[in-house]
């Protein structure tokens, strides 16, 4: 074994110049493949961070089973009651990795500045829950960074009537932090219900359609405009852990269940159509570019492997003859062949990794699409996706051999030594 | 000269025959050649070119099969013995010296020398002590390190015999092995073989066209148009 990974090494020093290029086409098509893994690696996590923080999605939501399909024709029936809120979240805060629950209330009006009003869509919460919430949103790096400091919106618990309105809304209105609004909604039974509010300190909703539409009021406020003390349309539960999302909710379920609570859970990712559209398309992209790396690996090693088989019929010729098995022969042109391919990954791997500290370094930020913002341009590095495109280029690399060394093993020893 | 042909055969052909199909001729290469070969012999095939030499030695080497006929190896039918099976026949039983040296050029004279060994499976260390001594024999001790571009012709084909007798073969068969060396290489070659059949008890089969080589033989078979025309032993 030792001395045919020699003769494989040195028959890939052999012709230095097509091995070189062989190996070049490996290690870049590598870290093409590794740097996109690690760019959507990062832009996934950004975007789980945003939907479960910066959304305040949390990690599941509970509500009355059919609350998302027939709750906004009839939001008093769908509505969980102030006993079923009190004893769900008792039941949810003994399970281990429940970190907080947070009930929630939407509503939507108008909002007005007293010359003019606009439609609003809020939520109403907890200002304890929102810093909870919203504690895991950025990165340590994002937060040092500044540049998000527009997304942060506060409540304040003492002061229900503060609210917190997108930046887009409070230009639409004119606007300042402190100045006095109304707002009218309807109440549960139907009731036109306004209420004066202060505006609080203003928010970037991150998302070019609600910026100038969305509002965060305070619980109380919510409950008192909709005439429902004590109740809430939804759950908002936060996890220790976001890999114990699925394994929760069908625990929490099966709890909930057997304690006569009818009710049904969402996971962040089912609620994040956002998230699920950006994933699909990136995941898309992802194979796509596999798809085409993987064909110009698989097309050089093929090549040179090719090539070379026929520059070196005559040794092969000779090695059967003194007693290589065919087999012998494909084991030394796909040994060949991999140690070429596993030498392009590693050199890949290498690249990859100056590119992502050149890039990461070099603080880049951009505007994605449907983006109020710029968001910096970082690459992680993707270990499991990074492992598997080593993994499956050695493999592929060394497959794509199979077929010129079978060929060569087949090859009559004559034949094969009297090649010129 | 030493006569050979009391001790029992190693190789025995019976009535080879060997056909070639060239499109829509047939070439008779070998017409009902039957031959043994006994061993310690020091045995020269002989003649004119397209006479058969070379797919005699080819079918002697195991590495060709003939159309008809039997081909028995120290009693070993080998028409039973499968691709494999003749391949590890060859890698233990017999060695090859070719007219082209046919060593591997990345690798060193020494790493040569143990290329067959390595095949066969014998641990590093073993093959090159093995690989090592056969050099000393054919006195290219000093060039163990050197790849054969850094060799000479005759040092090349002195390599190659070190291969071919590194394992310990019952039989080497070279096919021209002088053919592309000067008068002296020759020379040097034909008097290391033939001091290895002396020393070692090892059967060579040889072709050649030089008249020098054939003075040292035991026996010589001349071969016209695929038929044994003399089989001479010497005296």
């Amino acid at each position: 074994m030792k001395n045919m990974i020699r003769l494989a090494l040195r028959g890939m020093m052999r012709n230095r110049r097509r091995s070189l290029m062989t190996l070049l086409a490996i290690a870049f098509g590598f870290s093409a493949i590794a740097l996109f893994a690690g760019y959507t690696h990062n832009v996934y996590d950004g975007l789980s961070r945003q939907s479960i923080h910066g959304e305040m999605l949390g990690h599941l939501t509970l509500s009355k089973r059919g609350m998302r399909k027939e709750g906004r024709l009839d939001p008093e029936r769908y509505l969980l009651t102030a006993t079923e809120v009190a004893a769900i979240t008792k039941l949810l805060q003994d399970e281990q990795h429940v970190e907080m629950v947070a009930p929630r209330l939407a509503l939507s009006g108008l909002v007005s500045n007293g010359r003019a009003s606009t439609i609003f869509i809020a939520e109403g919460i907890e200002p304890e829950a929102v810093v909870k919430l919203r504690s895991g949103s950025l990165t340590e790096a994002e937060k040092k960074s500044g540049r998000f400091d527009n997304m942060w919106m506060r409540l304040d618990a003492e002061r229900p009537e503060v609210v917190s309105l997108a930046e887009g809304l409070v230009e639409l209105l004119h606007l300042k932090e402190g100045e006095q609004a109304q707002v009218l909604v309807n109440t549960l039974s139907g009731q036109a219900n306004a209420a004066d509010i202060t505006l609080g300190k203003g928010f970037n909703t991150g998302n070019a359609g609600s910026n100038d539409k969305f509002a965060f009021v305070s619980l109380v406020l919510a409950r008192t405009l909709l005439d429902a003390e004590g109740r809430a349309d939804r759950l908002t539960i936060l996890l220790d852990d976001k890999n114990q999302t699925e394994a929760m909710r069908d625990r929490l379920l099966a709890r909930l269940g057997a304690a006569g609570f009818d009710v049904e859970i969402m996971t962040w990712q089912e609620l994040s159509d956002f998230y699920n559209q950006v994933h699909g398309m990136f995941d898309m992209i992802f194979g796509f570019i596999f798809s085409i790396v993987l064909t110009v690996v698989v097309m050089s090693v093929a090549n040179s492997m090719g090539m070379t088989v026929i520059e070196r019929t005559r040794e092969i010729g000779t090695l059967r003859a003194i007693g290589l098995k065919r087999s012998g022969v494909v084991r030394l042109f796909t040994m060949e062949s991999m140690l070429l391919t596993l030498i392009g990954c590693a050199a890949g791997l290498l690249i990859t990794l100056l590119v992502r500290w050149g890039v990461n370094a070099a603080d880049i930020s951009y505007i994605p699409p449907n983006s109020a913002g710029r968001v910096p341009l970082l690459i992680d590095l993707d270990i499991m996706r990074t492992l598997f495109t080593f993994l499956l280029m050695g493999v592929v690399g060394t497959l794509a051999a199979w077929m010129p060394a079978r060929r060569a093993a087949q090859k009559d020893i004559i034949d094969a030594l009297g090649h010129v | 000269m030493t006569d050979n042909t009391s001790h029992p055969p190693i190789l025995k052909l019976r009535n080879i025959k060997r056909r070639f199909q060239l499109g829509e001729t047939t070439i008779d290469a070998l017409n009902n050649i039957s031959l043994d070969i006994h061993a310690g012999e020091f045995l020269a095939v002989w003649g004119p070119s397209g006479s058969g030499k070379s797919t005699l030695m080819n079918i002697i080497g195991l590495i060709d099969a003939p159309t008809e006929g039997e081909v028995h190896f120290e009693e070993q039918d080998t028409r039973v013995l499968d691709d494999d099976a003749l391949t590890e026949f060859r890698s233990k039983k017999l060695g090859f010296v070719f007219q082209n040296f046919n060593l591997v050029p990345v690798l060193s004279a020494l790493e040569n020398v143990m290329l067959p060994l390595q095949i066969q499976g014998v641990d590093e260390h073993e093959a090159r002590e093995r690989a090592s001594t056969a050099l000393a024999d054919v006195g290219l001790e000093k060039f163990k390190d050197s790849r054969p571009d850094k060799l000479s012709g005759g040092q090349r084909q002195r390599v190659a015999i070190a291969r071919a007798l590194v394992v310990d073969p019952k039989l080497v068969i070279a096919d021209e092995p002088t053919a592309n060396l000067d008068s002296e290489n020759s020379r040097m070659v034909v008097e290391l073989m033939r001091e290895m059949n002396r020393a070692r008890k090892v059967t060579f089969v040889f072709t050649t066209h030089d008249q020098r080589l054939l003075d040292h033989v035991d026996r010589k078979i001349l071969l016209r148009d695929g038929n044994i025309v003399s089989d001479e032993v010497m005296a």
